[in-house]
């Protein structure tokens, strides 16, 4: 069954036909062809897919694309703020917070997520926040820490306005 | 020595804005254009013949376009063993092979019509563990493996279903027990798990109608290894296959050989042209790709009151899986140093790779050092217990140093382990004894070293363009798996050319122009690689200071390169910027090439009789890890609160990378050791495919980690270096089995060390002591 829905796709109002059985995950990337969200699972395990639906961080592979009328949605691909990357993507290539790859756009969505809601988190904090994120690379370590530094910067550009 | 402007720097990767912008297309990520989609079809069962296949319903389903069986894909391929079927021959060895295949317009057709082939099955005995199948009188799970074509080193039998046997024999291993004071025997064992890359395994395919040529995307390891082992497979010249590599999303062995590349072929050569794209979902990729090898290791030795080690007799049984794939190599380069990286005259091994019918074992990060190392690590320090000695004292009595001539007959040099082992175990404060946080929660410590060959002779090839924007381009045929070899190459070629980093590019890997490269495998890359970018960079640089020489009226050796410019030593205000000397000879789109190459190639092959070589591999990796661990006695839980790492990297080319490579494998062997087990049941059914129940190492499960790098120069490696890519998980296990015997004064034999083993280990022992 098709249907015609309205979304916020990255800042964009945009009309899409979708199949409604189809997953939020394969309308990004099939359809749509932002093929930036990653599908490693497709059950909810990984988190891989994580995008931000109506501001909260979700597995696109568990969203049925027929219930987005209205949606707003972000991907790894509107993360940046205009055309300068958001700390939180400087702070990955600057740590060495990516090595394949392919867990780094979800893990990234997961982290703008946290520091959002949180913008002074402890190691704990940030270590409990990906915890849904799997990464068979980098051992984390270098993406806590990339966590930890973005949230300085944050921090730093919101007091300096 | 020549100062080095950006080897040796930590630079950040030349590949993470891509990979954080989401801009970084994988191979899972292409759309090709008028693509079909494939579906596969895979055995039920773990040993059949099949009776019957019915095809029928599947073809008549709307959209799709093609259904095949193994009669329509007749190839059989296979590293060194040809023993694989593109599609299953009359025969299905394991759940999971693939049995038919089906192409459609969308994949919900390809889905829908794939769940519609029928297949019948009569079932034949199957063995689920190695030490089954090789029982006197097991029925083979290849009847037909005499007439298999196979390489010149294998050794199969003599027991039933295996197929390679390694032996390795040193001094006289019965003299040595009538030597020793002490005589210990002992079995651990090491479960079957899984690479679990986070990218899914897929490939794409297209076959010309015309020409025949076949062009295949996939994101392989390997490349010119596939290529060639596809076409040897259909019988065509090297030349009729094209191989585009995409970027690869972890492979960790996993994306090498053979995988979904025959799948997605056969359905090729049906589909009147079209590309068709096969992928395998996780489920998939966990029964049908690839497994690291279960193994039974059998570990006895004699050794002096002081500690000296007289001789060490193992035997390990490498669980092959259905189809042999690279079994032999595994159980040949696992089994010759798993008597650990100690001097030990009298020396037996028998490695056994045995064919079994569940998922296919081969390649797997470490390449069954793990597994010998699970073993001889934690027997060494029950070694030290009965003789009294402590377990540092014990390793530095008998551990490899330079000149040592090692028990495979090969003078060793560039040994850095005695410095791996005293940093590694300073950094957990070693002797330093810590009460647990509750009398139920005990503390331990514990460490493990190992040593690695990297597989020797092999050959890379590479070239360096510099065009007249002085922009230059780096050919090589490494692939990033997410290792970091494009920042490693790029390094090496600015280096050489004394440009900045942004200059390199690494040009996209397709077969059609990249040079020979064997594989992306075995740590070999920053060596090999490394060395021949190296020689390609100052082939060019040689190229342009010749041409140079009349533009600056000057002599080659009178000539410099620094910052993007060649110049006159002496007068260094005389400079051309390189891309300049490029247009003034061959004009504005000129471009000049480098080539360069590196085999190792002193030494020869093992002694299929004494396992012996004087140079069996080119370099060789040295590492101690230690961990300090709280297990809780009351839930069986192993928690841990810091490792260290020391890794022997020869001279780091790029620290940053080198302590991620190390901080990375300490996960997966945290991973291997604390929760990781893909468990087959007595059906041969593969019980946890999936993230929720096969349990990866997520954030909260990694602890502090302490990477150290020991940089003992290898003299033959690029600025010294050796590789780091695999030893990072190969202690590990060993290193975290040590601490929790420490902590609770008992030996775990088997892996992993999961809450429920733990919890029922410390049960029965007390129900022994109370007894």
């Amino acid at each position: 069954m098709t249907k015609k829905i309205q979304i916020t796709l990255n800042g964009k109002k945009t009309s899409v036909e979708v199949q409604a059985h189809r997953l939020l995950l394969d309308l990004l990337r099939d359809e749509i062809g932002l093929t930036g969200t990653k599908e490693g699972c497709g059950t909810g395990d990984c988190g891989a897919c994580t995008v931000l639906l109506n501001g909260k961080p979700v597995n696109s592979c568990l969203i049925l694309s027929g219930e987005l009328d209205g949606a707003e949605i972000v991907t790894i691909e509107g993360l940046k703020i205009g055309p300068e990357l958001h700390p939180v993507q400087k702070a990955f290539i600057q740590d060495g917070g990516a090595q394949c790859g392919y867990c780094t756009p979800g893990m990234l969505m997961m982290s703008k997520a946290l520091l959002e809601e949180n913008p002074n988190p402890t190691e704990e904090d940030i270590r409990f926040a990906l915890s849904g994120n799997l990464c068979r690379c980098t051992g984390y370590a270098k993406i806590v820490q990339a966590v930890q530094d973005a949230a300085v910067e944050l921090r730093r550009m919101k007091t300096e306005g | 020595m020549e100062q080095l402007t950006i080897v040796g720097k930590p630079v950040t990767r030349v590949d993470a804005e891509e990979k954080v912008t989401g801009e970084a297309v994988y191979g899972y990520d292409l759309v090709l254009p008028k693509m079909l989609y494939g579906k596969t079809v895979f055995s039920a069962r773990p040993h059949a013949k099949i009776t019957r296949i019915n095809t029928e319903k599947a073809r008549r389903y709307p959209g799709v376009v093609a259904v095949i069986t193994g009669a329509d894909a007749p190839w059989t391929h296979g590293e060194s063993i040809k023993d694989k079927p593109f599609l299953a021959q009359g025969k299905v060895r394991y759940i999971g092979e693939p049995v038919a295949a089906v192409a459609a317009e969308d994949e919900d057709a390809a889905q829908a019509a794939a769940a519609l082939v029928e297949v019948e099955y009569e079932d034949l005995p199957a063995y689920f563990s190695p030490e089954d199948a090789c029982k006197p009188g097991a029925v083979a799970i290849h009847e037909d493996f005499a007439g298999y074509r196979k390489a010149d080193f294998i050794v199969s039998g003599p027991m039933p279903n295996v197929c390679e046997h390694f032996k390795l024999r040193t001094g006289d291993v019965e003299r040595g027990w009538k030597e020793a004071d002490l005589v210990l025997a002992e079995r651990y064992s090491v479960p079957t798990i899984q690479h679990a890359a986070m990218e899914p395994h897929s490939a794409h395919a297209q076959v010309d109608p015309e020409s025949g040529r076949v062009t295949i995307w996939v994101a392989n390891d390997a490349p010119f290894r596939a290529l060639h082992e596809i076409a040897e497979a259909l019988g065509v010249a090297n030349e009729k296959i094209r191989l585009i590599n995409p970027l690869q999303g972890g492979g960790f062995g996993s994306k090498g050989g053979l995988k979904v590349e025959p799948i997605a072929v056969a359905l090729a050569y049906h589909t009147k042209g079209r590309p068709v794209r096969v992928k395998f979902n996780r489920q998939e990729t966990f029964i049908s790709t690839l497994v690291r090898h279960e193994c039974i290791v059998e570990i006895k030795s004699g050794v002096k009151k002081d500690g000296t080690l007289v001789a060490r007799q193992m035997a390990l049984y490498w669980g092959g899986g259905a189809y042999a794939e690279k079994s032999p190599t595994v159980c040949i380069r696992g089994s010759l140093p798993a008597p650990g990286p100690y001097r030990i005259p009298h020396v037996k091994v028998d490695g056994y790779a045995v064919y079994t019918n569940k998922p296919v074992s081969g390649a797997f990060r470490g390449y069954g050092i793990p597994q010998g190392a699970w073993a001889c690590e934690q027997h060494m320090d029950e070694i030290a217990k009965r003789l009294g000695m402590d377990a540092v004292d014990l390793r530095l009595k008998n551990i490899f140093v330079d000149g040592d001539l090692a028990y495979w007959g090969e003078q060793l040099h560039s040994v850095g382990l005695k410095e791996t082992l005293i940093k590694a175990t300073q950094a957990i404060e070693w002797g330093k004894k810590q009460p647990g946080a509750r009398p139920t929660v005990k503390r331990g410590k514990g460490f493990a070293c190992i040593s690695k060959p990297t597989r020797t002779p092999t050959m890379s090839r590479a070239g360096v363009l510099v065009n007249g924007k002085g922009e230059i381009s780096v050919l090589a045929g490494t692939v990033e798996i997410g290792q970091g070899c494009s920042t490693i190459l790029s390094q090496v070629a600015a280096e050489e050319l004394k440009v900045p980093l942004e200059r390199i590019r690494m040009a996209p890997l397709d077969t059609d122009v990249i040079p020979f490269d064997a594989s992306t495998t075995s740590s070999r890359s920053t060596y090999h690689m490394g060395n021949a970018v190296r020689r390609a960079a100052i082939d060019v640089r040689e190229k342009l200071a010749e041409m140079a020489c009349p533009m600056l009226e000057a002599k080659k050796p009178d000539l410099a390169f620094a910052d993007g410019k060649v110049f006159l030593k002496d007068q260094p205000q005389m400079a051309l910027p390189i891309g300049e000397v490029v247009r003034r000879k061959l004009g504005n789109e000129g471009i000049v090439r480098g080539d360069g190459s590196y085999t190792y190639e002193i030494g020869k092959d093992l002694d299929l009789e004494t396992g012996h070589s004087d140079h069996a591999s080119a370099f060789y990796m040295y590492a101690t890890q230690a961990a300090e661990v709280e297990v809780d006695e009351e839930t069986g839980r192993v928690r841990l609160l810091r490792m260290a790492a020391a890794h022997d990297v020869g001279m780091a080319i790029n620290p940053l990378n080198c302590a991620g490579q190390i901080e990375g494998g300490l996960a997966m062997g945290i991973g291997s050791a604390l929760h990781e087990h893909l468990v087959v049941d007595d059906q041969g059914r593969v019980r946890n495919p999936s993230f929720l129940d096969y349990h990866l190492a997520t954030s909260l499960d990694v602890p502090k980690l302490i990477p150290i790098i020991v940089e003992c120069a290898e003299p033959e490696g690029p600025y010294g270096a050796k590789g780091l890519g695999e030893p990072g998980l190969a202690p590990t296990p060993a290193a975290i089995g040590n601490a929790v015997a420490d902590a609770l004064g008992m030996r775990i034999y088997d892996l992993p060390l999961s809450p429920e083993r733990v919890y029922w280990e410390i049960q029965q022992k007390k129900k022994k002591t109370a007894a």
